[in-house]
This record gives structure tokens, sequence and C-alpha cells, in this order.
């Protein structure tokens, strides 16, 4: 796989004294669904709006396909962008919408062929006679991608492409996208602050912060094996547990147990991550606690999301969460609040966090 | 019961003010304009007349006499030509600068929309005069001119039609910029930037999506404009020369030297029909237009 197809380099942008993004380096190869994950004022939609050529960076270059893109104006670049409002023509009807851009190159007849296919791709073929206001959310939002996608750009860039749907339709929608892009196997790069929404739709997803990318990998990669505190907490539950050297263990004073790891550490003190789903939760009567990577505690709080229940539960100064599957319909794994359990954990379920 | 009747006639006193400043005068001016004219005070006779028993006394001499001489037609006509150019010109500077008020960061926005109404604060009359200084002979510009070198003797700047476009784009400058921000301001600029990023330069951009959806506030400023500079007095009168007649000049000259009430009034009331019911028209087919397009 050609992994230069899109080549971020060194990248710095700052508005006024504002540094909004700090050498940002990416690599993003060919057909590859590519997520940009971070809350507000990460500078995600900065680095997106460079790509697509609203913004200037200060230094570094974007390198699109072989060629240097960062100096082109955005009616020069083979790409598009698809804005979080859609920003669709209010003038124009959907017909017209669509062939917006390729009014200029195309005949008539051209014009009308390629945009019965797109309106065809999205099913929107019964829409096209339609002013923009009397469209939904939905609607709009396949117009706004069928505008883009028209143009066969070689990029095409996603301003959280689904943040302006409801919460029923962005899950079916999800999987659409998803679809199609693999379909045509053109490169996406879209922006969301929704961690869900970068998980499902990422093959590689890269975690911003405060103009940073903090680390760059794919979901999967991102949520078992974190490399830092910031993204750990970020995506998913996360236990976070501070541990320090004891002879030939590990200690943690807050939940004052031992913890064994099946690899050596650096540091003498570390932060490790615990995923709630790792945690197998087992009543007391049935066995003792070991001596690591174990403990006793008291369920505090328990609320049953269907296919898990959560349960909080505390031990000594720290409460942990832990998910427990539903297994199957008898009760022995559904606990009532203020029992008793026993919690423990394979030591590859262990994740140290290295800063 | 009594709270209603008040409602009723509360929601009514729009149109009250509309008879009473409106209509009333101008049922009071076709009164005039289809009397017959003599020498008196007031200089027209009664239309009713009841000496020897009940008798109409109208006329429609007064419009004939009007449309007949070319030298009526021809100043309204010269209006119209006034108020078509004033209005282009208003346009081409107000819309980029209403344009980039809209669209520049609030406090200098807040700064240039206090700039725009500034003018409003002082006297009309002391604006257009302060023109004449700036125009005439010895004038500032002159004075620059020359002192440039650009010209060996004063350039005759004023009393002439280029002056009055001038001093009418200046005074109504911003009866444009106002209602083309109000619509602009309203813009949502990320449209500017998805025709962009749909491969439209900055001229097809301005043309395919920034106009058409202007076209709301184009059309109120040019009426804003338009319509007073058809009946425009004062900056003919200041700034003018004798080589072009205007609307209102001959209207006032027609009433306040000639004394000719009558004629006068079938002048002003011509002017009005022929200004306003094709701007009636114009708007009646331009909302069931607008309303088609959604703007």
């Amino acid at each position: 796989m050609d992994n230069n197809f899109l080549v971020i380099e060194n990248i710095s942008k700052s508005f006024g004294d504002n540094k909004v993004l700090e050498n940002i380096n990416l690599n993003i190869s060919k057909s590859e669904f590519f997520g940009l994950l971070g809350s507000s004022g990460s500078g995600k939609t900065t680095l997106l709006r460079i790509l697509g050529g609203f913004e200037k960076p200060d230094t570094g270059r974007v390198m699109l396909d072989g060629t240097d893109i960062t100096n082109l104006e955005p009616f020069e670049r083979p790409l598009n962008y698809m804005f979080q409002s859609y920003a669709l023509f209010p003038h124009l009807n959907v017909f017209n919408n669509l062939a917006f851009g390729i009014k200029e190159n195309f005949t008539q007849k051209e014009i009308e062929i390629n945009v019965r296919n797109i309106a065809e791709l999205l099913s929107i073929e019964h829409l096209l006679n339609r002013r923009i206001k009397q469209l939904s959310g939905g609607e709009q939002q396949r117009v706004a991608l069928g505008r883009c996608l028209i143009k066969k750009p070689k990029l095409l860039l996603l301003d959280e492409p689904l943040a302006a749907l409801d919460k029923k339709l962005r899950s079916k929608t999800q999987l659409e996208l998803t679809t199609l892009q693999k379909k045509l196997k053109i490169t996406f790069v879209f922006v969301t602050h929704d961690q869900e929404e970068a998980m499902s739709l990422s093959d590689r997803m890269a975690i911003m912060k405060n103009g940073l990318i903090l680390e760059c990998s794919s979901p999967e990669e991102i949520y078992e094996n974190p490399k830092s505190l910031f993204t750990a907490n970020f995506i998913g539950i996360a236990n976070i547990i501070e541990i320090y050297k004891k002879g030939e263990n590990f200690y943690s004073d807050d939940l004052g147990i031992n913890f064994k790891l099946n690899k050596e550490l650096k540091n003498t003190k570390t932060n490790i991550l615990l995923r709630p789903e790792k945690i197998k939760i087992q009543s007391i009567n049935n066995l003792k606690t070991s001596s690591f990577n174990s403990f006793s505690g008291e369920i505090l709080e328990k609320s049953y999301l269907g296919s898990f229940t959560r349960y909080e539960i505390k031990i000594k100064n720290m409460i942990i969460s832990v998910l427990d599957q539903n297994f199957n319909s008898n009760t022995n794994y559904n606990f009532p609040k203020g029992e008793k359990v026993i919690c423990s954990w394979e030591s590859e379920s262990i994740k140290v966090l290295e800063d | 019961m009594k709270n209603k009747l008040f409602e009723k006639y509360f929601v009514f006193s729009p149109y009250f003010w509309l008879v009473l400043f409106f209509f009333i005068p101008l049922a009071i001016i076709f009164k005039i304009s289809i009397s017959v004219s003599e020498w008196g005070m007031p200089p027209y006779q009664d239309i009713f007349l009841f000496d020897n028993g009940f008798k109409i006394n109208t006329t429609f001499e007064n419009y004939v006499y009007i449309f007949s001489d070319y030298y009526y037609i021809g100043s309204f006509v010269n209006s119209l030509i006034l108020a078509l150019i004033s209005t282009f010109f208003c346009l081409l500077i107000g819309f980029p600068l209403a344009f980039y008020i809209a669209t520049s960061n609030i406090r200098l926005r807040n700064i240039l929309l206090v700039l725009v109404v500034i003018p409003f604060w002082s006297s009309f009359l002391l604006r257009v005069y302060a023109w004449k200084i700036i125009l005439q002979n010895n004038g500032i510009l002159n004075v620059i001119l020359l002192n440039l070198g650009i010209t060996s003797e004063p350039l005759q700047l004023l009393y002439n039609q280029y002056a009055v476009i001038m001093g009418i784009v200046y005074t109504y400058l911003p009866l444009m910029i106002l209602p083309l921000y109000g619509y602009l301001n309203k813009f949502d600029l990320n449209l500017i930037e998805a025709s962009k990023d749909l491969g439209l330069n900055r001229i097809k951009t301005f043309f395919k999506v920034i106009l058409p959806l202007s076209v709301p506030g184009i059309v109120a400023g040019s009426l804003l404009v338009f319509i007073p500079v058809v009946g425009e007095f004062i900056i003919p009168e200041m700034l003018g020369g004798s080589d072009r007649l205007y609307y209102g000049k001959i209207l006032w000259e027609e009433f306040f030297v000639n004394r000719n009430w009558p004629g006068a009034s079938a002048l002003a009331l011509s002017g009005i029909i022929i200004l306003v019911l094709p701007i009636v028209i114009f708007q009646i087919l331009y909302s069931r237009w607008s309303q088609k397009n959604e703007i």
C-alpha cells in the first residue's frame, strides 16, 4: 500500500499568539479512512481546513499523490471538503447543487448522466427537483456528500460528517459511509469529537490535543494499548492505577494490592490502565482472593446496559469500573448493590502507560 | 368589550397615519391638478361651483399641457437617467463595502458601521456645500492638481452633471450600504468556501453564489436610492449647472416661480404614477420570484 499518498510535514499554525498546530506530521495511505479525533480547541478542524486550502500553514507542507499542494487555492486542489453545516446552496435545487462543481467542464448531457449516477449511488434520485429547505438533515448530508463525490476527488475531507444527524440516523449513516468509502476507494480524512464515531469509521485515527498529535494508530491499538494517560482516558472507560516497584512485584497504595506484570518496567513508578471489560467479577463465596492481580470490594453502583452490566466497585480509596457481559439469563452474574465481590484479571490485561 | 374595540382601532392606526399623511394630501394634489388655473390666491378655481346652480368645474388641460411639452418630459427622463446612473455607482461602491463590513470581525464591523452612519448626524445641506468648496475653481482639489502639475489651469469640476452624480452617490451611499449589510450579515461564509472547493475561482464564486444570494439586499438598497434621487432637488440645484434640467427643479419652479399650481400638481402626480406603478409591478413579480426561489 502506498503509505505516502497524503503526507503532512511539519505543519504549524498560529492565530495571533494562539498556537493552534505544532509541528504536525502524518502519512496517510491511498484509500484509507482516516480519523482526526480531539475535543474542541485541539486543532483538528484547523488541520482539515489547511488540507482543504482554506487556511495557509505558517510552516511545513502538504503533499498529495506526489505533488506539493501547500500553496494551491482551494479551487486548484484535486480534493473536496464536506462542511459540518453542509453549506448547500439555498438558491439552487438538489440537481444544481450536485452539478455545481462539474458545470464548467461538462456538456449538459454529461452533467445529466453524472448527476443521475451519483443520485442513484446515494439513493436521492427522487429529490433532484427539491429545494434545499425541503430536505431533512439526512437528505442534506447525502446531497453534500454527492456534491463532493461527483467531482471524483483524490481525497475527501469531512468535517464532523455525522454531527448534525440524530442518534438513530447517525449509526445507520456511519455504516453507509464506510461501505461507500470501501466501494469508491477514495481516501477519506474526517474530523470528529465523538470517539465512537472515530472508532467505528476509521481504519486509522490520530488523537489530537492542544495542537499536537498524541497518538496515531488503528482504533484497536489505541483502545487496547494507549501510550498516554490522556488517550487512555479519552477513549472508552479507563481504570487508571498508580503502581510502584515493591520487591518482586508492583504495589498500589490506592487499592492496597499487589500487581504482577508480564514485562519489565523502565521506571519504578508508573500508571497502568485496566479496561473495565478485562476484569472478571465473581461471587466471594466461590473463591479467595489471590495474592496478586485480584481484590475484593463492595458494589457501590450498578447500571444495567442490556448486553452489559456496569458495576462501580469500591476498594479502599478507589472506585473501579467493571463491565460484565450478561452472558446467560440466570442470576449468578447479577450482583446486587452492596454485595462483596472478588475481581481479578490476567496480567496481559495490564497496560503500562508511558507518560 | 371596550378594550377589544381599542385593540381593533390600534391595529388600524398605521392606516390612519397613511390616510392622514399620504392619501389626503395626494387627493388634494389631485384636486388641484384638475382645477382651472387663474390669477389670484389660491391660483386656481374651485372644482365645484354653486353660484349658478351646481356645476363641476374641472379640466385635464394641465395634463395635456405637461405631456405635450418636451421641457417637462425631458426633465423627467433626465432625472430617471440620473437616478439610474447614481444607483449603479452606489451599488458599485456600496456592495464591496457592505460585504467587507459584513465579513469583518465584530469590533471592526461596529466601527465601520458607525463611520457609514456618521454623515447622517451632520446637516445634509452643509455636506453638499462642503463639496462645493472642494470642487470649486480655487478649491482644495484644484489646488492639489495645480501644485502637482497635473493641470496647468483649474478644471471646471463644479456645476455640471458629473458633480451632481458625485454629490448624489456621496449622499445616498449609506442608504445602499445599510440594507445590503443587513442581508450580507446573514450570509453563510461556508457557501463561499464550498464554491471554491468545488472548483470555482473568486470571480465565478461571486457571480454564481454571492450575487444571486444578495439579490434581496441589492433590490432593497437600489429602490431606497433610486426613488428619492428621481425627485432630488437640492443637490442638482447646488452642484449642477444649466447643462441639464431635472424633474425636482422643474417642479419647484412651476410651483413657486410660475405659480402654476394646477400644472405643478399634474406634474407631481404624473411623476408619482410613472415611477410608482412600474415599481409596484416589479415588487409583486419579485416577491413571487423570491418566494419560488426561497431566497
